[in-house]
């Protein structure tokens, strides 16, 4: 009896495939590409447990167990770079992740329907453009015979070598940061605001309430969620410090102290003798504790009341 | 109606109004003077750069650096590298982001779930660029363009952004067609795409972006002097020798085969292409990303 039942339903099922056929076809050559150029990179860090021979590939290199990981966990510039990206990137989280949250409070109070707009596309557009472009940008005007200096010195003041100096490095990736994307992110938060209920700004008008304070009791927690969205996903990213930024903008001056974890992956991988084991064994540990860090984050936001970045599954579809 | 609460709201000026006024104004200066400096510096002789501390407008124009910039020839090869990665890259982003996200977004089909999370997994997880550059090497793919037209063909991001967009189609429309026979490709070309231009013309947009400023990748890959993608050609000409001039003490005219002005010349013609288009289709960017940011 439960057998028919069975065979009933995997035949129904198989039916249900057969009719499904042409979205099979549609998803192929996604599929293929993904397989690809997505998960046999992914296997490919299994090499963090093999060593790699060139002759035999990523599949048939022999596995040596966790001898990789313990070279790697005996340099001390792979310390070093895990620290410097999680010491960038607590500052760019206190340093540039408000920024498009402020920007998009006080863009949204103004009422000139023009001046916003053009604001908008001036504060949008640096994001397009490549970080060699901004660096080359940034490198004209804050180089010694730079524009900035140029007004200093007609200030009378010293000149400051802004792209030499490793004391002001940090709160400079923070300012280009800014400068290049705070704007198009401020377009999402923008997008939230327009979301909320317009009534509540007028019960609260009833009630006498500032623009300021509607600004604290209505806006900011009306795109709560959104924040939390972000926040979660910077979370994600911990292990990402800005590569592209760092290695256009980091000179022979300042690479000491731009050297991230990725910066270190490059200089291990392509610069130096490449040991394609010991990069991949780094490499692998990037992805594990960005994985870890986002779901973690996730959780916390979840339990502390918040809805998450993963909804759940049910919801999903 | 919205706009009608909003400014019932307000009805004066305030000094709030004032200040973030002021504020915004002050940021998007602090935008577009750097553009213009280079812009100007683009135009202006060595000379002239050297005397003036903040040039806007140069007295002595000059097309001497662009003339300079196009002699040395690194541009052209970069515009014709990254053309083709353009030519072949998109159409080659589009097909593979339209079918599967028109597949994903068709009603409940077996092992749906497992093909999402087979795809969202790859925003969660990623091998990165170690075994990526050991894959192109065993598929003999290096130092040609093949490598980064390849290696970028699906944006898992912009895939879900077309995905919750052809999801919010009306099925009926998809249904009538499959009763006339019609199969799901058909369906998708003859039906479905005519009638998702605007997503369409946004995401080929984005592609096309990312495209342009290709670097990455094809640093890793491509290690050929006449296959330099046109963002590496702009980064040997200014960041290149800016790393010489750091390592000077006296950094004024340490590397004299590159003008101010030919640098600022090779980033003005890098950035041409974006700057002109973005104006008219900022609106479409911004509209994809929020479609995205929203459903996402």
């Amino acid at each position: 009896m439960e057998n028919t039942v069975q065979v009933k339903n995997k035949n129904s099922l198989l039916r249900r495939m057969w009719k499904a056929r042409e979205i099979y076809m549609l998803l192929i050559p996604g599929i293929i590409w993904y397989i690809i150029f997505a998960y046999i990179p992914m296997y490919g860090l299994t090499l963090a447990f093999k060593t790699y021979k060139a002759n035999l590939g990523i599949f048939g290199s022999p596995w040596v167990g966790m001898v990789n990981f313990t070279y790697v966990f005996r340099d001390p510039a792979f310390f070093e770079s895990v620290w410097k990206t999680l010491y960038i990137n607590a500052g760019r989280i206190l340093f540039q992740f408000p920024v498009p949250i402020i920007l998009a409070l006080m863009l949204n109070e103004v009422r000139v329907g023009r001046y916003k707009k053009i604001v908008q596309t001036i504060f949008t557009f640096p994001h397009f453009l490549s970080w060699i472009i901004v660096a080359s940008i940034m490198i004209n005007i804050l180089n010694m015979q730079g524009m900035v200096n140029g007004i200093i010195r007609m200030i009378g003041w010293e000149p400051i070598n802004f792209l030499g100096s490793t004391k002001i490095f940090l709160p400079m990736l923070y300012i280009t940061e800014n400068w290049k994307s705070a704007g198009w992110i401020m377009i999402i938060y923008m997008a939230a605001i327009a979301g909320i209920d317009t009534e509540q700004y007028e019960s609260a008008q009833l009630d006498g309430a500032s623009r300021l304070q509607q600004i604290w009791y209505i806006t900011l927690p009306g795109i709560q969620s959104t924040i939390v969205v972000m926040f979660i996903l910077a979370i994600g990213n911990i292990m990402n410090a800005g590569f592209d930024q760092i290695f256009n903008i980091t000179n022979a001056a300042t690479v000491k102290a731009g050297e991230i974890l990725d910066m270190y992956i490059y200089r291990i991988t392509f610069q130096s003798a490449a040991d394609f084991s010991f990069s991949s064994a780094v490499s692998l540990f990037r992805s594990v504790v960005n994985f870890i860090m986002l779901l973690l984050a996730d959780r916390v936001c979840k339990w502390l009341g918040a809805e998450g970045l993963f909804p759940s599954p049910r919801k999903m579809r | 109606m919205q706009q009608e609460a909003k400014s019932t709201r307000r009805k004066r000026l305030e000094l709030l109004d004032m200040i973030f006024l002021v504020i915004l104004t002050l940021l998007a200066l602090a935008i577009v003077i750097p553009f213009l400096n280079v812009l100007a510096i683009s135009f202006a002789t060595q000379q002239e750069y050297l005397r003036s501390s903040v040039l806007l407008v140069p007295m002595e124009m000059t097309l001497e650096n662009y003339k300079a910039l196009f002699q040395d020839g690194r541009i052209w090869i970069g515009y014709r590298t990254t053309l083709l990665f353009l030519l072949f890259g998109v159409p080659l982003n589009m097909f593979l982001s339209t079918s599967m996200a028109y597949g994903l977004s068709r009603p409940d089909f077996p092992f749906k779930r497992f093909f999402v999370y087979f795809v969202v997994l790859t925003m969660l997880f990623s091998g990165g660029i170690v075994p990526m550059y050991l894959l192109m090497r065993e598929l003999h793919l290096i130092n040609t363009i093949w490598s980064v037209v390849l290696v970028y063909g699906i944006n898992t991001f912009y895939l879900i952004i077309m995905m919750n967009y052809f999801r919010s189609l009306p099925n009926e429309i998809m249904e009538s067609a499959k009763i006339d026979g019609a199969g799901e490709w058909r369906i998708l070309f003859k039906i479905v795409l005519p009638i998702s231009m605007p997503i369409i013309a946004t995401m080929t947009l984005f592609y096309s972006v990312d495209r342009w400023n290709e670097w990455f990748n094809a640093m890793i890959f491509i290690r050929k002097n006449n296959l330099v993608a046109l963002q590496l050609a702009l980064r040997s000409i200014v960041i290149d020798s800016q790393i010489s001039q750091q390592l000077n003490v006296s950094n004024v005219q340490t590397d004299q085969r590159f003008s101010d002005g030919m640098k600022m010349a090779a980033v003005i013609v890098t950035m041409l292409p974006i700057m002109c288009v973005f104006p008219f289709l900022q609106r479409y960017f911004v509209k994809g990303m929020l479609v995205g940011a929203i459903k996402a």
